[in-house]
């Protein structure tokens, strides 16, 4: 059996030559929560667009279990869910009859369609709002409304399309414990978008980090981080004009000293940081320098992202936010 | 294809009852043309009885017994063009509001989705016309108000062929705006089409004015505008005269042509909108 999703160099560029999505080839397995990680405009939308036959790519090739998604794309959304970023749903209608709509729009008879809701209604705890009309819910009701829409037909493969924007990390911890389920229980492929990094190492066997419509890695979470192979540790002295890199370079352990952040802290990779931090404590004192703080870091797809880019992903992500409002919404990049 | 079809076309009922206010205007409207503008508005009364301007227009007018009548069936071609002007909106608030997307997303066949817009909102823009040409007739026994005055002798053919012309006309003026919906992205584009076109049909029409007082090239647009179509069909049935250069079935057919084309154009149009770009 083929994998739930594959493309070969897929790429789109919108009239007027942005190029969205350079050139972009992966698999995902049956099964698999596959996380496509990016800052905000790095493409996500875009690549997700067009697996979804929503946009048709400019140039390479995609399947979704295993029919072309250019050639084929009734067949394709027969088989597929997808959860967008934004809220699709009616406000003059219920909870209820949204649901109906969409599973009358996927050819599912109001006889056979009508247990399936009442079973998503009850397992996203919206049984006492689904007669409410839709304009009265609260965020997080309408986040899992756009869920049950996502799946009411019960597709093979679910696309999450920043799924949990806008919600309190209550609402996020709920969101995804439910997205384990349905993966345990009906093994369902999922495939994500998401610029929260945190999420993302939770739950996904596998991520891509994308930038600029390009994959830069994929593996599992765990596989990225220890490709760094180090912990980090920030060292701040008291004295920002101190030079330390010579002092903290000859400390045993240590892998390398890189450039200092804006903050004036010295971020030195070593083996193990429970053994280096009394160490760099020791020879500080030794020297004569009187430290504001050293902190550790586990590995974080976050190092990832910056070891792979060069650049921060949290002040990317923020700079992009700020910069392109609307590219969160369906029809952002 | 059908049950995506019903499904278009139960979720645009489910939102047109959800607002009083939308299906109240359906009711009022018919009435407060008839009545302010009907009732007050008489080509006849600008000329003294039996001189030779007010002869002219009775003769104009067509076998119509009075101003009123004439311009009560103009009425329904009216009423029918205005209810459906906004046909197209929904597909516009569907596209910003983000369930244009989700709609898209389903494998529910293309032409179901404009298929059931196009059917619920064409019923919407007929049946006001209905009730206009209902009180029209009501007015006749109301004291002091001018009433729509038929002859007897309408048969059960002409009713048909009255009822044939008002749906056709409701279907391609919905297919026309329902198409603007899917074309265009932005409201002010929508309305500025909408007013662009508005006066122009109703003034190309016989609808308020005999075509025998207009000038000769006005003559012409109007003797293809639909909505002169449609009246001729209503006129030529409920006067029961011999006035009119064709029989009512050929003002049918030509409403057929006119609406084959435009619903052709709309699903054309929509299609090539909903198609992934």
């Amino acid at each position: 059996m083929g994998a739930a999703v594959t493309c070969e160099n897929l790429g789109k560029t919108f009239p007027g030559g942005v190029e969205a999505v350079t050139s972009v080839s992966l698999d995902v397995a049956h099964g698999e929560i596959y996380g496509f990680l990016g800052p905000n405009g790095a493409g996500k939308t875009t690549m997700i667009s067009m697996l979804t036959t929503l946009l048709r790519p400019t140039h390479g090739t995609a399947e979704v279990e295993g029919i072309d998604v250019v050639r084929e794309p009734e067949r394709v959304r027969r088989r597929i869910g997808l959860v967008f970023q934004r809220s699709t749903s009616d406000d003059a209608l219920t909870g209820r009859e949204n649901l109906e709509i969409i599973a009358g729009l996927h050819g599912i008879s109001p006889r056979a369609a009508r247990p399936r809701i009442r079973e998503l209604l009850e397992r996203l705890d919206l049984v006492e709002a689904a007669d409410r009309r839709v304009g009265a819910y609260s965020g997080g009701m309408r986040r899992r409304l756009e869920i049950a829409a996502g799946i009411v037909h019960a597709p093979s493969l679910l696309f999450l399309d920043e799924p949990t924007l806008g919600l309190d990390p209550q609402g996020r911890a709920g969101f995804w414990q439910y997205i384990r389920e349905l993966r345990s229980e009906n093994g369902m492929t999922i495939f994500l978008t998401t610029h929260y990094l945190d999420e993302a190492d939770q739950l996904s066997d596998r991520v891509s980090i994308i930038d600029h419509g390009r994959v830069l890695r994929t593996d599992s979470p765990v596989a990225l981080k220890e490709s760094l192979g180090s912990d980090i540790v920030l060292v701040q002295p008291s004295d920002p004009s101190r030079d330390l890199a010579s002092l903290l370079g000859a400390i045993p352990g240590v892998a390398s000293v890189e450039p200092r952040s804006p903050e004036g802290a010295y971020r030195v990779r070593v083996a193990r940081s429970e053994s280096f931090v009394p160490a760099v404590v020791r020879a500080c004192d030794a020297a004569g320098v009187e430290l504001a703080g050293v902190s550790t870091r586990k590995p974080s797809l976050d190092e990832v992202f910056l070891t792979l880019t060069g650049r921060e992903y949290r002040e990317e992500s923020e700079a992009n936010h700020h910069a392109a409002p609307g590219a969160s919404s369906p029809g952002g990049r | 294809m059908y049950r995506e079809f019903v499904t278009v076309l139960r979720r645009e009922a489910l939102k047109w009852v959800r607002v009083p206010i939308w299906v109240a205007s359906y009711f009022v409207v018919p009435i407060l043309y008839l009545v302010l503008f009907g009732q007050a508005f008489d080509l006849a009364r600008l000329f003294p009885a039996g001189e030779d301007g007010s002869l002219y227009v009775r003769a104009a007018l067509l076998g119509a017994p009075n101003y009123f009548s004439y311009f009560a069936v103009g009425m329904v071609a009216f009423v029918t063009l205005t209810a459906s002007l906004y046909s197209g909106t929904g597909i516009l608030f569907d596209k910003q509001l983000g369930i244009h997307p989700r709609m898209t997303a389903t494998p529910a066949p293309r032409s179901a989705l404009f298929a059931g817009s196009l059917t619920f909102r064409a019923f919407s823009a007929a049946w006001p016309a209905f009730l206009a040409l209902g009180f029209a007739l009501a007015f006749e026994g109301v004291p002091g108000l001018a009433g729509l005055s038929v002859r007897s002798s309408v048969s059960a053919l002409g009713v048909g062929e009255i009822v044939a012309a008002e749906v056709l006309l409701a279907i391609m003026f919905t297919a026309l705006f329902l198409s603007f919906g899917y074309v265009l992205n932005s409201n002010e584009a929508y309305f500025g089409i909408t007013s662009l076109l508005n006066l122009p049909i109703l003034f190309t029409s016989n609808a308020m004015f005999p075509q025998g007082t207009m000038p000769p090239w006005l003559q012409t647009v109007t003797a293809y505008n639909p909505a002169s179509m449609a009246t001729n069909v209503m006129r030529e049935n409920l006067f029961q005269t011999s006035g009119y250069p064709y029989p009512p079935e050929v003002y049918l057919l030509g409403l057929l042509a006119w609406a084959v084309v435009l619903v052709a154009l709309g699903l054309y149009l929509s299609a090539r909108s909903l198609r992934v770009q």
